[in-house]
């Protein structure tokens, strides 16, 4: 896996315990225990973010940080299939 | 992958309410010309681009359809908000409410359900371009009639900007077909060569 792959894995994992976490959080809005994981995962989420998002562009448009184009247009797309 | 962000793209905010216009405009969630069928269209069309940018257009149009279906949803609530039974009566709303009480259900004006035959994904990137632009200028065709149907200005605030989308949209597409087509051979001029070219046995 190159090291793209690798980060973007990373950000899924994160995202993944954040979804869930946050629909345990829908039906349990006070649970203290929810709350702290959420935190302590969001915030590991938004350093493989920054991580990705400085080598390897946007993940959505608010990602733009200053370039000469607008590399959201550019490949590949979620679903491609790559080699490796 | 999608994120819910907790606001409308542009406010919904409905002082009266009028639930024969609810049965019109409801036709722009689940009608012919509505944006379910927009968002629907444009994204399952992306896969079968070959120009990125192309691929990030329809990305980006088809969810801001999705935007689209929860303002013309919302707007659908709003105008039925606190009726009475005869106000349900009177109104024409009663077939709608039986059914759906005041609850949202994508149907067109006539109350038919949304179907998936309203619109095409053809794999073939030049028909389906075609098909967008036509999509958009149908959708806006929706849109100038409601206008023409209905008098209250909060409603057509939100009626005018959906409008004015479909404009934009318009011109998106036309630059993307503009896009696949300088990809094509010069003597390809007509634009007729099939997008598909079968894998040699």
């Amino acid at each position: 896996m190159n090291e793209r792959k690798t980060l973007l894995a990373r950000l899924a994992a994160c995202d993944f315990i954040l979804y869930e976490t946050a629909l345990f959080l829908d039906t349990h809005p006070d649970c203290k225990d929810a709350l702290a994981f959420y935190q302590k995962h969001l915030e590991m989420r938004k350093k493989a973010e920054e991580e990705y998002t400085e080598k390897y562009g946007m993940l959505q448009h608010k990602d733009y940080k200053g370039q000469n184009s607008w590399q959201w247009t550019e490949g590949p797309w979620p679903w491609e299939y790559e080699e490796g | 992958m999608w994120i819910y962000e907790k606001k409308l793209q542009h406010p919904v905010k409905i002082a009266r309410c009028d639930p024969a216009m609810a049965k019109i405009i409801i036709t722009q969630l689940g009608g012919p010309d509505g944006e379910l069928g927009a968002s629907m269209r444009y994204l399952n069309q992306r896969y079968a681009m070959p120009n990125d940018k192309v691929k990030a257009a329809l990305t980006d149009i088809g969810t801001e359809e999705l935007g689209h279906m929860e303002m013309v949803s919302s707007i659908v609530h709003q105008l039925t908000r606190n009726l009475s039974m005869s106000e349900i009566e009177k109104s024409g709303f009663a077939p709608y409410f039986v059914d759906h009480t005041v609850g949202i259900y994508p149907v067109d004006a006539n109350g038919v359900p949304f179907s998936a035959s309203t619109f095409q994904s053809t794999g073939d990137p030049i028909a389906d371009l075609h098909e967008d632009m036509g999509a958009e200028q149908k959708a806006r065709k929706t849109y100038d009639n409601i206008l023409n149907l209905c008098d209250d200005p909060d409603v057509r605030d939100v009626i005018k900007f959906l409008r004015e989308r479909e404009i934009v949209h318009y011109q998106r597409f036309g630059e993307s077909l503009e896009n696949i087509l300088d990809g094509l051979n010069s003597k390809n001029y007509y634009a007729f060569n099939p997008a598909f070219i079968p894998k040699k046995d």
